[in-house]
């Protein structure tokens, strides 16, 4: 593979990515301060494109680590019920008339969701994942009736709130929002490639781990905390963007071809030029307003995975 | 010193004996609970009947834990198919006093270096985790039926390996091959029903008497070695 060719690409797409738009900008114009340009590139579009960036960062590796630890190919950030949990809780102060808070309310809904799975957890046997994983799994489909329930007792202005919420949206305006997210990013980051050697020994199997000295109970929890936490400040901010988390660490590794531990930049690195990709794409389709962004994601992403997984059967 | 006192579970039965400065043989037929038994000794299983130099494997991380005892399971089980025998191999050297290039010439599988550990044949597997063992080190070693996969070059191979006290510290060896333990000279622990029926010396197990009495007179001792009765 060409992989600086993409490299270069990819870094041309976030450069060049506030700049498409309804409105064109010109290079000329973002530093000329009593220019129009100058207020929509850095107050909409450049915290739109970074917040998209690290976004898409946490998401990607955060389905790194979910894949690893519960030793299934399916596993998204989502898989533990912290987004439904953020989007019910999102659901409620709507409809409780807390419209303004929605950040608020998501993030208590992502916490709360960590700390039910974190008591639950320390009832379980040593090491056992796949309890997590189910009791995250019931968790979302219980916050899902739940949500229908409040679909229900809502009007429809409430409703497509909650409907828009769920949808995923990078819709910022200033840099509050991207300072969190970065932060998140980075803390997430540098949490991951501390515990990089564990990492590569969880992925041979468990009873190695534990026979080369590795805490696996610890090491695991440790890290789906981590995780969490950072997808839950996501979530707050931007909804649950599905489809990234699934795929961008497995397009990685069928194109890389290396152990997931040394993916761990490249990942985070992809998916967040991948999210900026699809904003990119879901501003400019021409439409009087954007196309929601996790549309985008999965139109793009769904196929080319397919596309991916036929070739390596293949090879 | 490995020991294990009183221990019984849903398999094993009032299992008692110490391990000093000596290597052991297990035996047992199949379902007799030898890998429970080393997975309780090992740690893996939690227990606190088990001390390895006066220490509950079970509750210790790290080199405390990896010094003292390691577990080589029958097969390789590795999740990341990108994981090549080489990388396998680093994260095995601990305290071993040869390199991965020596300790893969000793095994003659210097030409799976790079090959992913997903992609190995059941012989190749076991070979890559007697490699592995090596650059481990650790004072007590349990390997779970070695040899199981291996054609008879490498068995004995294998055999010479074990030999070399340079090698490996202190080894408990689960088989089902009885000319390996027979030519090994290692004490015998014989596990039936998840009871302990016979623990002593090589030479006192392998007389006629305990042959017919323990297999069933399938097995026969012909010019010093054992042999299956077919």
């Amino acid at each position: 593979m060409h992989k600086n060719l993409i490299i270069l690409l990819s870094i041309i797409i976030v450069c060049t990515s506030p700049f498409f738009g309804q409105i064109e900008i010109s290079l000329a114009n973002i530093l000329d301060t009593n220019k129009m340009d100058y207020q929509i590139f850095w107050d909409i579009r450049f915290p739109r494109t970074t917040l998209a960036f690290f976004v898409g960062g946490i998401l990607a590796l955060s389905g790194l680590i979910f894949q690893t630890i519960f030793r299934n190919p399916m596993s998204t950030p989502f898989t533990l019920g912290v987004a439904s949990g953020a989007t019910l809780f999102t659901a409620i102060g709507i409809v409780l008339g807390f419209a303004s808070f929605i950040s608020f309310f998501a993030f208590l809904g992502a916490m709360l969701t960590i700390v039910i799975l974190f008591i639950l957890s320390s009832r379980f046997q040593k090491s056992e994942t796949s309890s997590l994983l189910l009791v995250g799994i019931a968790l979302s489909f219980f916050y899902s009736a739940a949500l229908m329930v409040l679909f229900f007792i809502s009007d429809l202005q409430e409703s497509y709130e909650i409907v828009r919420f769920t949808m995923g949206s990078l819709d910022i305006v200033g840099f509050d929002d991207v300072y969190i997210m970065a932060l998140t990013g980075i803390l997430l980051l540098v949490l991951i490639l501390r515990y990089k050697y564990e990492l590569k020994l969880l992925l041979t199997s468990y009873q190695f781990s534990q026979l080369k000295g590795i805490n696996v109970k610890k090491v695991n929890y440790t890290l789906l905390l981590g995780v969490s936490i950072a997808v839950g400040v996501a979530v707050s901010i931007t909804g649950p963007i599905g489809f990234v988390g699934l795929i961008v660490p497995h397009i990685l590794k069928i194109i890389y071809k290396q152990s997931a531990e040394k993916l761990i930049l490249p990942i985070f690195f992809y998916g967040g030029v991948f999210l900026v990709f699809c904003d990119m794409i879901a501003r400019n389709l021409g439409t009087t307003s954007d196309i929601p962004i996790g549309v985008v994601t999965s139109f793009l992403g769904a196929p080319f995975f397919i596309y991916l997984i036929i070739n390596k059967k293949r090879e | 010193m490995l020991k294990i006192n009183n221990y019984t579970n849903y398999i094993l039965e009032d299992i008692s004996f110490d391990l000093e400065g000596k290597n052991l043989i297990i035996l047992g037929s199949n379902g007799s609970g030898k890998t429970t038994l080393a997975r309780v000794l090992s740690g893996l299983i939690p227990s606190d009947t088990v001390s390895c130099e006066d220490k509950n494997p079970s509750q210790l991380y790290g080199s405390a834990r990896t010094k003292l005892i390691n577990y080589i399971p029958v097969g390789l089980d590795i999740f990341d198919e990108f994981i090549n025998v080489l990388e396998f191999l680093e994260l095995n050297c601990l305290y071993g006093n040869h390199s991965v290039d020596e300790v893969l010439e000793f095994l003659n599988i210097s030409y799976l270096k790079n090959k992913s550990c997903k992609h190995l044949s059941s012989g190749e597997a076991q070979l890559t985790l007697m490699a592995g063992s090596i650059l481990h080190n650790a004072k007590f070693t349990i390997f779970d039926e070695l040899t199981s996969n291996l054609d008879p070059v490498r068995v004995k191979m294998v055999y010479e390996l074990l030999k070399n006290e340079q090698l490996l510290q202190n080894k408990v060896i689960i088989t089902h091959n009885l000319n390996l333990a027979f030519k090994l000279g290692y004490d015998v622990l014989y596990l039936e029903d998840g009871k302990i029926k016979f623990f002593g010396s090589n030479d006192e197990f392998f007389n006629s008497d305990n042959l017919d009495m323990f297999f069933n007179k399938s097995v026969r001792r012909i010019n010093n070695h054992i042999v299956v009765d077919l």
